[in-house]
């Protein structure tokens, strides 16, 4: 998985500002996706490309349930979000759904990685690599079941073992 | 050694169990509202599936209602939309439905308990995250996303991880419970916590500052759960909990029986450690009122607004944030909180929408006016709550001080119907996120208790109300 990174230096991202409550009520996707990341940055529609990755700090996706988020970066483009931390139910709507991979960093690839920076993501070796600056980077291993639910397109594909 | 409340409940629940990896746990009840369910009766649908158990699944409409005139027809049509969509998929699937002119419509976390259909020692799911709320009876609820929705009306069980436990101990007694509520006790705990300080836990509260409080000021705690990061809070169940839920519409016929049971079972043994824990002394906590824009931003009604340096305590993220609240919310540091002109009061939400949040609110503003520069609105958490408070009378101490007194919903805590604020408006809002856009793009949020809504509303800033007499 490779793409190019935007980054929100900023802990505490919230559902409400990945889309906007006034929007929950739009039921087709693509629309939905137009008004993606609206609460923080107006910019986010026009600049986001297919293949993209977030980056961003602690407690991502905070606040409300609807799944209407993660989808919402999904069908921007969205890969993958990579921040130091979670919140718990953006993270399971996340996988659920296997609408993006929402991966944990460390300090270190948080500090180093920029706004635009080139990186492949590989989940088979837990490696993050920076094309645009040459470094290498950990994120933290997917427990088992979540790289199953994952890589079988969610919950109700997955079919347990 | 011995379990604590959550283990309990969770043991009673597991259908099947991992020792590494999510458990399946079964759901006692599963309520439904028009935002979060759309989508996932559509994939019922395509794959050709039931609803598992009709009779254990509620819904109502809460989120986008309109709380104005109801005989009028909903001009937002996309909202029209998605509360016609539910009266469908109930009708379809064979789901109680409390529509918008159900005597029982309201938001779904007010009258799942006050219908009795909250049970203690139950396992309650819903599409949004304050379903923490039932917690304080006793129940492991917590929100979840559509995908989960689906596989709770599918097969009435869920796969989840076992979270950690957090015991938060509220220790003390409050000098001025009327003035110092359940609000400001939850806003302190996230305060000293942060916004993520009960990630991946359910958090029990106890102490004597927990079960001191009546049952509503318990699901206010309990509500602010997910505020603080944690899915789920819990309170043990008490003989309060059992008096409040006696002889409601939908409670069990064995009730009697139930409660000798849980009178028993329900509650954290003696000798049980916590993965984790924190304690808050309450003798002395004053009023709180949030300066920015995440709930953990607060402080005290009597302090002023700290700089960005003194909040972030060297963390650069943190600074940064402060930064950005400051500017948003349009303050500088230094600005003594009881400074800050409003310009809307929301006196509302599934946090503080219950008869005696209202009670309390009208006691402050009883005889006197709104403050020409607010415009102010009261609306209650449930069509119940709205019928006997105007039995009591106090609809008449709100529209006599020229606050709004309107239909229930989830209104202008998260800005889905046409209650909104205009950008750059300031509010004081009874609600439970501060967060950017929350209440309407540009909007400007305060999270406080209901009485100091109802007195900021009259002096169009932010008082402190142990200055006030509230008997």
């Amino acid at each position: 998985m490779k793409g190019n990174v935007i980054k929100y230096e900023m802990d505490n991202i919230d559902t409400d500002v990945i889309i906007p409550g006034q929007y929950l009520k739009i039921h087709d996707y693509a629309e939905l996706a137009t008004h993606a990341m609206e609460g923080l940055d107006s910019n986010f529609h026009s600049k986001v490309k297919e293949g993209d990755f977030i980056l961003s700090g602690r407690n991502f996706g905070c606040g409300s349930s609807r799944e209407h988020a993660p989808i919402a970066l999904s069908h921007s483009g969205i890969k993958a979000v990579l921040a130091l931390s979670f919140a718990r139910i953006f993270y399971r709507n996340a996988v659920d759904g296997a609408f993006l991979l929402p991966i944990e960093i460390d300090e270190n690839a948080y500090q180093n990685i920029s706004e635009g920076d080139e990186i492949e993501i590989d989940v088979s070796s837990n490696e993050i690599k920076n094309l645009t600056k040459n470094e290498t980077y950990k994120m933290k291993p997917f427990s088992e079941i979540i790289g199953k639910i994952i890589s079988a397109g969610g919950i109700f594909k997955y079919k347990p073992d | 050694m011995g379990k604590t409340l959550f283990e309990k409940i969770w043991d009673a629940h597991v259908v099947v169990e991992n020792e590494s990896g999510p458990s399946l746990i079964y759901v006692d009840r599963h309520l439904v509202h028009e935002v979060t369910s759309p989508q996932a009766f559509d994939g019922l649908r395509m794959n050709n599936r039931t609803v598992r158990r009709p009779d254990l699944t509620i819904a109502t409409m809460d989120h986008n209602v309109p709380t104005n005139d109801r005989s009028l027809p909903i001009l937002d049509q996309t909202s029209a939309i998605q509360i016609q969509t539910l009266e469908k998929n109930c009708k379809d699937f064979g789901i109680q439905l409390f529509d918008m002119n159900s005597p029982n419509q309201g938001i779904v976390h007010v009258i799942g308990p006050q219908l009795g259909i909250t049970l203690p020692g139950s396992t309650i799911v819903c599409g949004d995250s304050h379903t923490s709320t039932h917690g304080a009876f006793g129940a492991l609820a917590f929100g979840i996303g559509t995908s989960d929705v689906e596989h709770v009306l599918a097969s009435q069980t869920i796969w989840l991880e076992k979270p950690k436990s957090f015991e938060i101990r509220v220790e003390g007694k409050r000098k001025n419970p009327q003035a110092v509520t359940a609000k400001d006790i939850i806003m302190s705990i996230i305060k000293n916590i942060g916004t993520a300080g009960g990630t991946g836990t359910v958090v029990e509260y106890s102490g004597e500052g927990i079960t001191d409080l009546s049952m509503e000021q318990r699901m206010t705690i309990c509500n602010m759960s997910i505020e603080g990061g944690a899915r789920a809070g819990l309170v043990a169940p008490d003989e309060k909990t059992f008096d409040y839920l006696r002889n409601r519409e939908y409670t069990p016929k064995n009730y009697e029986s139930l409660v000798e049971y849980w009178r028993e079972n329900l509650k954290t043994d003696p000798d049980v450690k916590f993965d984790s824990d924190f304690t808050i002394k309450i003798d002395n906590i004053a009023p709180q009122v949030s300066w920015g824009t995440n709930p953990g931003m607060t402080c005290d009604v009597t302090e002023s607004i700290p700089s960005p340096d003194d909040y972030s305590k060297g963390d650069q993220n943190q600074k940064k944030a402060a930064n950005k609240a400051l500017e948003y919310m349009d303050l500088k540091p230094g600005i003594p909180i009881t400074e800050i002109k409003i310009d809307r009061v929301f006196i509302g939400s599934c946090t503080n929408a219950r008869l005696e949040d209202l009670i309390d609110a009208s006691k402050v503003i009883k005889g006197q006016k709104v403050s020409e520069n607010v415009r102010a609105m009261v609306v209650p958490g449930s069509q119940m709550v709205k019928k006997k408070a105007e039995e009591i009378g106090i609809d008449k101490i709100f529209t006599n001080a020229n606050f709004e007194w309107r239909e229930a919903g989830c209104s202008m805590c998260l800005g889905m119907n046409p209650d909104i604020l205009s950008p750059g408006e300031r509010c004081a809002s009874t609600s439970n996120r501060n967060f950017e856009g929350r209440q309407g793009v540009g909007g400007r949020t305060h999270l406080v208790s209901p009485v100091m809504a109802a007195a900021a509303a009259l002096e169009g800033h932010f008082v402190d109300v142990r200055k006030l007499d509230l008997n």
